[in-house]
């Protein structure tokens, strides 16, 4: 899915976005330095590697003999990424008393990639003994628990009007999640946008980057250093999924955000006697996965019938307000949401900024497996009237526009019909009656036309 | 709808397979120990693992007479905490075990043959198809995999004997569209790996020295499919085609063709080993009456 990957960079354009200093207290970090890694560009990947055991500035000229003339502009594309990552410092060095650009791996990062590749992956910190832990929820547990969580965070997301509390986010938090996918209309309460209903349609692991990235970019109203943040997060994807983790080695910074993290899902928060623990569920550690690819494409559980009636095999409750937005609920069943689409429920989708083809779209990612295999997946006659009925509001179109009559002569009437004609501001003449609508831009020119030539 | 593109993840996740050559006959001979060797090319999986979170190594011993899987990087998920703290790469532990329990059996088997004083050769073809079994099933399950390939670090000199079975594997490798990679690092060259890499599309190379192992891997065979596109790679110089005789195992370059199904002798005979077609016999006749040339031979065809 290509949404992943732009909010993925996105992520990274911010790591870049610190200032050098910043970037290389977080190079002191080997995770860091190994998320990094994993998300640049396979090219840029190719040049670290090369460069790993190289102490010698090696001259950009020599680097772009490597690539072959349909790679050129990959070439840039990694080189740029790499320097602004601060991982390349540019130097120019003469030789023969010719100024040549030469590029060499920042110190730090070089050092910490040559130890973690010398000694394999070691883990940011050790789990506590098995033993003395009370009781680990199993890794189906674990993420059913993190679905679920993830789900209800979702489900107040867009419902925060109905003044549901289910997770433990403050409000002001929710507000600035909500930024950019509700506008707040002080009539109707919140809507979903256009690019709130695309977030919808993205899978778990873009829209926990797109929480996460509006989480950082408000940490420092929080008085939270971003740079923190970041090393934490990617710090904790580097834990293993189903460990339990001792809060005692977290800093109060991270506690917080744990806290946090918590709520979306991301971890699972465990108290024993004396201590308590964390638990890292698949979506943190998914997180620097994500930040290359999309690894996690969900099963589909939509049917979508030719009578317009739709079957949504599923229990969420969030999938049944996704499917609201657009359809109408019939019944509910345990495992079963039965809905139809009406021109109704479909005229209020658009209504709120919904396209047609988002809807399909939205359709046929998620249709049902025994539905994905058929070509279509969704019925041509359904796929059809909605576009037709998107099509049917856009029936009339309004322009400004002016109305002539009463013209002195039939050559007066052709000749200012002509003249708004080349100029493409004609929209609509009746030649008998010697009537004619302009658009309104072209007002002036035909009152002043109208001037010279009714003399 | 289920295209074979719309299986694979989109960009530069990989799955390389290993064949690491641990014949003692040929580490016996060579100025750079086992141990040394090993540690360049653990850096070297560690390398590719560290590129991507979703790559996966597969490390197959190929002995002198067997062949095993020593390490899978997707089974490992969860580290032994046993072999950390010893010094040891913590995710290398169960591979260094699992290879010095291989090394010990395949001595053992080893022991029953009688060898003689040249190096014997390792079993690539064993190695080779353990390699593309694993792939298959790679194929067959899930309907996400990463982009395989294979790469053969092989050191001993070719097995003619093998020839069938390794052939019969590079096709099929071929045929998986599967690029089989060789890095041969003995003295002689290897005309097997030669025409692997060149059937499949891989690459070969014969580095001079093995001091800077790290760097030949990482620069050549770290680069993952997609990035080849773009970047230069060693290409063929020249691509050893001679073949193994099926009647003595030998390596030849002119020998006798079987017309019918292409099997390939080192002398003449009256009938096919393989397929039992009955061969012309007048010119040849003629050709023996007249005279002694009866070592008379016809080019093998290249490839």
């Amino acid at each position: 899915m290509p949404q992943v990957k732009i909010i993925a960079k996105n992520f990274m354009d911010m790591v870049a976005s610190l200032t050098a200093i910043k970037l290389d207290k977080l190079y002191n970090n080997v995770f860091i330095c190994e998320a990094i890694l994993r998300s640049l560009p396979p090219l840029a990947k190719k040049y670290v590697l090369q460069f790993l055991f190289t102490d010698e500035p090696v001259p950009a000229k020599d680097i772009k003999e490597w690539v072959l003339a349909d790679g050129v502009s990959k070439h840039g594309v990694a080189i740029d990424r790499l320097i602004q990552l601060r991982i390349f410092t540019e130097t120019v060095v003469t030789v023969d008393r010719k100024k040549e650009t030469c590029y060499s791996l920042n110190p730090t990062f070089q050092k910490n990639l040559q130890k973690h590749i010398i000694s394999g992956g070691v883990l940011p910190r050790e789990p506590m003994n098995s033993n003395n832990a009370i009781k680990l929820p199993s890794l189906q547990e674990l993420e059913t628990y993190a679905l679920q969580q993830w789900e209800c965070f979702l489900l107040q997301l867009i419902n925060s009007g109905q003044g549901e509390k289910l997770t433990g986010i403050s409000s002001s938090m929710m507000k600035v999640f909500q930024r950019g996918l509700l506008s707040q209309r002080d009539r109707d309460g919140p809507r979903l946008t256009e690019s709130g209903f695309q977030f919808l349609l993205m899978d778990t692991n873009a829209q926990l980057w797109y929480i996460i990235r509006e989480y950082i970019s408000n940490a420092e109203e929080r008085d939270v250093d971003p740079a923190d943040l970041i090393s934490f997060l990617l710090e904790l994807s580097f834990h293993v999924t189903g460990e339990a983790y001792n809060l005692n080695t977290l800093t109060d910074v991270q506690r917080t955000t744990l806290k946090d993290l918590a709520d979306l899902g991301l971890v699972k928060l465990q108290q024993g006697r004396k201590d308590s623990w964390f638990i890292p569920t698949k979506l943190a550690t998914n997180l620097s996965v994500s930040l290359a690819d999309s690894s996690v494409r969900k099963e589909g559980y939509v049917m979508m019938e030719t009578n317009f009636r739709m079957y949504a095999y599923s229990t969420s409750k969030l999938q049944c307000e996704i499917l609201r937005l657009f359809a109408r609920i019939e019944y509910q069943l345990p495992n079963l949401i039965a809905c139809a689409i009406t021109k109704e429920s479909l005229y209020n989708a658009f209504d709120n900024g919904i396209t047609s083809e988002q809807i399909i779209t939205f359709l046929q990612q998620n249709s049902h497996p025994r539905c994905a295999d058929r070509v279509p997946s969704i019925p041509e006659n359904v796929t059809d009237q909605i576009r037709l009925w998107e099509s049917d509001l856009k029936r009339i179109e309004m322009t400004q526009a002016h109305f002539y009559d009463e013209f002195p002569s039939k050559d007066v009437f052709d000749g200012a019909c002509n003249f708004t004609r080349q100029l493409g501001g004609l929209l609509w003449e009746d030649s008998k009656r010697m009537r004619l609508v302009v658009k309104s831009e072209v007002h002036n020119q035909m009152r002043e036309y109208l001037h010279t030539h009714s003399k | 709808m289920a295209s074979v593109a719309s299986k694979l993840y989109s960009d530069d996740v990989s799955l390389l397979v290993l064949l690491l050559d641990t014949n003692p006959f040929f580490w016996d001979t060579t100025s750079t120990t086992f141990s040394q060797f090993l540690s360049h090319v653990l850096a070297f999986l560690n390398a590719v693992l560290g590129l991507n979170q979703l790559n996966q190594v597969v490390v197959i011993a190929t002995g002198y007479s067997s062949c095993d899987y020593i390490y899978d990087s997707s089974l490992t998920s969860n580290v032994g905490s046993e072999s950390r703290g010893s010094g040891m790469p913590a995710l290398f532990g169960s591979l260094l075990e699992k290879l010095e329990d291989f090394i010990g059996r395949d001595e053992e088997l080893a022991k029953e043959d009688e060898h003689v004083d040249k190096i014997a050769p390792s079993l690539l073809s064993g190695s080779l198809s353990m390699a593309l079994c694993y792939i298959q099933r790679v194929f067959r399950s899930g309907h996400l995999h990463p982009q395989p390939r294979i790469l053969c670090l092989q050191g001993s000199p070719d097995g003619p004997e093998q020839y069938v079975a390794v052939m019969n594997s590079i096709f099929s490798a071929q045929r998986l569209m599967v690029p089989i990679d060789s890095c041969y690092i003995g003295t002689q060259n290897s005309a097997f790996l030669q025409q692997a890499s060149y059937i499949t599309g891989g690459v070969h190379h014969a580095p001079k020295q093995l001091d800077g192992l790290f760097q030949f891997l990482t620069t050549i065979f770290a680069t993952d499919l997609h990035t080849r596109r773009f970047v230069q790679l060693p290409k063929p110089v020249g691509v050893d085609f001679r073949a193994s005789c099926f009647c003595h195992k030998k390596t030849i370059d002119m020998g006798y063709v079987c017309s019918v199904c292409l099997s390939i002798f080192c002398e003449h005979h009256k009938k096919c080993s393989t397929c039992g077609s009955v061969f012309g016999q007048s010119k040849l006749d003629g050709a023996n009456a007249s005279s002694s040339v009866n070592d008379r031979k016809r080019k093998a065809p290249d490839s």
